[in-house]
């Protein structure tokens, strides 16, 4: 539901499993030998397995330029967290270890199936793997997902993870504070879930939701012994499910992972055992990250958002370094807003003339050109969600530089032959988005459209400036860059936030543009009375097309990041629902 | 000189009350003052996202609707006797000394600096001993050398050495002597209990780097302050006396031109314990400035008002080892 980036579990998996998922992509079959190729070529890692092996032992050491928001995985929203925490923390449900489009496939992880809709999509059942045992050696059961997903309604606890569970349950989800206040009460006490025995969960919802199976496979239902939680501090000594568990934490600067005796490749064949100690560094500067990776002192960049510029050029001139490393697509989108309820945007042909006018070469050498920022945007969704089709309303490909003719006919049409003033806000800590405003701001000023740049803090831009709608009008910010990533790669996960007219929030808004199409609102609700996932998906295109129709956002580029393996890494790909190497099953040599 | 000791420690404690109650003023009053609500301001406490309920459990456990004098108050006492943040049945209790709660981390912030401080002192103290034998040594025999091509080859890197930013030159010697040549492969910190050998090898590269800069400064100083001295009338008594030139030197000129020497190094030394941000950032070291830098980026405000006060109170109580050792440098400033 956020802008976090785009996330998702993905797995490891026995080399059966792994060859047999490749098998089923129509991948390059991996070999199972222990003993891994050297070779490898740039953007192997996308389509491929790059050096399968099962070799057990070693160290990974990951380095992050920054801190997680948190270790606890009912606490958490970033991409490159959902990827990791599955190497100890497992959910009901994940995506299936593989390369290609095909790691965007639900599959169990903890549970023994998808879980089963009844009731209009209203009821959900799961069954859960017996014998599963959390590090400690406890049997998890039922209660204990449950309980996972309780304590994440106290947003005083656990303040960062997504919120479907407060927004999609039944019974006293509205009002449930959590566990922690009045345990007595409390724990257990949310009446919309319901465990009958020790091995079956019920999930009680609201409405119809058909992808309650993609909120299955967040970190939040990854189970949590009541016994053993500690609030806040447990993300310091998580217990675990998965082939991990935590020897040591010391919070913001350093995280420790060794083998969790009680874990069987059964419990969760999307993710896998192989190294001996997994060490994750925060706070770490970025370029020496990018040093240590190519000197290969550290395995791989957590963030998985790629190497620093310096590096890039270090990489692509070097075709040894090239030979290493991979361009994939991210899954995230970059965009301006263009807010309806700002005159004269309340003019579709005004939004339109924008849409025109705009130099999407130029905006996209302020993200870092093609195979940095990315290819040139055309659309409101990116090609990694399902259901989409390409199409270009205001001719951002035919015509990159702008189609200025164009421009000037909707200015006209808007009332406005001579063009208008309007304001642009973006992040102005971050580098890329103000070189973007000042190349937004060029291209419009084209067609006399006079753009005055406002800068915001990145850490307060959603809470109080271009995410709340009364600063917006009273500002006058017609123009408002973001960027997103959908939770799960459907249109609903796509654009339920930031197209739907009940998203509209009075702060912490991500609808910027403060759509409310009564078509958009339509769709997004009948998508989740679908009873299939292809019917799903026949909205994705319909959607798309009416959201650039309108022009309440200006695509600019699909994300791109280059990423570099080290050569001692195995069973190494870009998983494409987390746009980033899978981390749930990379092992060294 | 008892005398003197006292009348600095008492200085001392005033002065850090005052720099405590400014930066509580800062974080607290100022932004009341321009119109922010108590709830407001407990937003700027909570983390992303925050629910209304959270706010307002900050709010309380925080005490913002007390009247302000009263919420320093107990910040002051919190510092010797700890505090406990209440709200509800919820009750987070902080231990002496309190320097604040991070309610995004859901931990006291004095633990945390704590863990960080290691780190920093091994620095600082490492590079401070680096620059000021290296830095007075080179400034005397420029000194003593005037316009030989000692003098005018330290002197012009001294230059180049202050103009170059520590970020250029770590990144620079990380580069030569840990990737191309690995003399110093996988600088981290490893700490001196763990590891002796291994400490001061990770070490090395942030010491010189960091001493490389201040050692310039000091240089420079030294030269100017022993060419001044050199010329007083006393210096040329001392010899006609027949006084070795050794002592001439070290007893009589390089003892007085040491107290503005002293002065710098106590707030050189004191600034770098309160975080040596670009060094600790470049080699990825976990000190107080990295712990200033992810407060900051988090927006954590009692992080960021707890390394605030350390900081400061590392410099007062810097600078009142200075005046201390004044007192022995120069008999007259006791008096």
């Amino acid at each position: 539901m956020k802008r976090r980036r785009y996330l998702g579990p993905a797995g490891v998996g026995a080399v059966a499993a792994l060859a047999l998922a490749l098998a089923a992509c129509g991948g390059s079959s991996p070999s199972s030998s222990s003993s891994p190729t050297s070779t490898s070529h740039f953007n192997e890692a996308i389509n491929t397995v790059v050096n399968p092996s099962s070799h057990k032992g070693g160290t990974i050491i990951y380095d992050l330029t920054n801190v997680p928001d948190s270790t606890d995985p009912g606490n958490t929203y970033y991409a490159y967290n959902w990827n990791f925490t599955r190497l100890y923390a497992t959910p009901l449900m994940t995506y299936k270890s593989c390369p290609g489009a095909c790691g965007e496939q639900l599959v169990p992880a903890l549970a023994t199936g998808p879980g089963v809709a009844s009731n209009n999509n209203m009821t959900w059942t799961f069954h859960i793997k017996p014998n599963v045992k959390f590090s400690d050696g406890q049997t998890v059961t039922s209660q204990d997902v449950k309980y996972a997903v309780e304590r994440t309604f106290d947003r005083a606890v656990l303040p960062n993870g997504p919120t479907y569970f407060p927004v999609l349950l039944a019974g006293n989800a509205a009002k449930y504070p959590g566990p922690y206040k009045d345990r007595s009460k409390n724990l257990m006490g949310l009446t919309a879930i319901d465990t009958p025995n020790p091995t079956t969960i019920i999930f009680h919802l609201n409405k119809p939701f058909a992808d309650f199976n993609y909120v299955a496979a967040i970190p939040q239902t990854a189970p949590v012994p009541p016994n053993k939680d500690t609030g806040p501090k447990y993300q310091l000594n998580v217990i675990s499910t998965g082939p991990y568990k935590f020897q040591s934490y010391t919070l913001n600067k350093q995280l420790v992972l060794v083998p969790n005796p009680y874990w069987k490749q059964s419990d969760d064949p999307q993710v896998k055992q192989l190294a001996s100690k997994i060490i994750v560094n925060m706070n770490v500067n970025a370029q020496d990250i990018d040093n240590r990776l190519l000197a290969g002192d550290i395995q791989v960049n957590m963030a998985g958002t790629g190497v620093q510029a310096a590096t890039r050029g270090r990489i692509m001139s070097t075709p040894s370094l090239k030979a290493q490393s991979d361009n994939p697509v991210t899954g995230f989108l970059w965009f301006a807003y263009i807010n309806t309820k700002v005159p004269p945007f309340t003019n579709v042909a005004c939004r339109r003339a924008v849409e025109y006018a705009a130099d999407k070469v130029t905006l996209q050498d302020a993200y870092g050109g093609p195979l940095l920022g990315g290819a040139i945007a055309s659309t409101a969704m990116p090609p990694t969600v399902k259901g989409y089709q390409k199409f270009d309303l205001y001719n951002a490909l035919s015509q990159p530089n702008g189609d200025l003719t164009a421009a000037k006919a909707q200015l006209k049409a808007c009332g406005h032959p001579n063009g208008f003033t309007t304001n642009i806000a973006y992040r102005s800590d971050r580098p890329t988005e103000v070189a973007a405003a000042q190349a937004l701001q060029a291209g419009l000023a084209r067609v006399g459209i006079k753009a005055t740049l406002k800068g915001y803090p990145s850490g307060t831009y959603y809470s109080n400036f271009a995410g709340s709608p009364s600063y917006v009008h009273t500002h006058g910010l017609g123009i408002d860059f973001g960027g997103w990533g959908a939770d799960w790669p459907d249109a609903w996960g796509w654009f339920d936030e930031i197209a739907n007219g009940n998203a509209i929030a009075p702060a912490g808004n991500t609808n910027i543009s403060e759509l409310n199409d009564p078509l958009v609102n339509k769709w997004l609700a009948d998508m989740q009375t679908a009873t299939s996932q292809a019917q799903s998906n026949s909205y994705a295109n319909k959607i798309d097309m009416e959201v650039m129709k309108q022009a309440v956002m200006l695509p600019i580029v699909y994300s791109k990041a280059l990423d570099y393996r080290p050569a001692n890494l195995t069973n190494v790909y870009v998983q494409e629902y987390y746009g980033m190497y899978n981390y749930g099953v990379i092992g060294t040599k | 000189m008892t005398a003197f000791l006292i009348r600095r420690l008492f200085a001392t404690v005033i002065l850090l009350i005052v720099i405590s109650a400014v930066t509580y003023a800062i974080f607290f009053l100022l932004p009341r003052l321009a119109g922010e609500t108590t709830y407001g301001l407990a937003t700027q406490y909570v983390g992303r996202n925050p629910t209304p309920s959270a706010v307002h459990q900050v709010e309380q456990q925080l005490g913002l609707n007390k009247p302000v004098w009263q919420q320093y108050w107990d910040f002051l006492t919190g510092i010797v006797t700890g505090t406990h943040y209440r709200s509800g049945s919820i009750n987070d209790y902080c231990g002496p000394p309190c320097f604040g709660f991070s309610f995004k981390n859901q931990l006291p912030v004095w633990p945390q600096m704590i863990s960080d401080a290691p780190v920093t002192l091994s620095l600082a103290v490492g590079a401070a001993v680096l620059w000021l034998i290296g830095g007075v040594l080179i400034g005397v025999i420029s000194a003593l050398k005037r316009g030989s091509i000692f003098d005018r080859l330290s002197m012009g890197t001294a230059l180049a050495a202050v103009s170059l930013p520590v970020f250029f030159t770590g990144l620079i010697a990380l580069d030569l002597f840990s990737y191309k040549w690995p003399i110093f492969p996988n600088v981290q910190y490893v700490g001196i209990t763990q590891n002796p050998l291994l400490w001061a090898k990770n070490l090395v590269l942030p010491w010189v780097v960091l001493a490389f800069l201040y050692a310039a400064l000091y240089a420079r100083l030294t030269r100017a302050g022993m060419l001044e001295t050199l010329n007083e009338d006393y210096i040329r008594t001392a010899r006609a006396k027949g006084l070795p030139e050794r002592t001439v030197i070290v007893k009589h000129a390089l003892r007085a031109a040491l107290t503005p020497i002293l002065t710098i190094f106590g707030m050189d030394l004191g600034l770098l314990l309160g975080g040596a941000i670009l060094t600790e950032v470049t080699f990825s070291l976990h000190g107080l400035g990295m712990f200033t830098i992810e407060a900051i980026n988090n927006q954590d405000l009692p992080e960021i008002m707890g390394v605030t006060m350390f900081a400061a109170f590392c410099i007062v109580i810097a600078n009142m080892i200075v005046d201390m050792l004044y007192a022995v440098v120069d008999p007259r400033v006791s008096h």
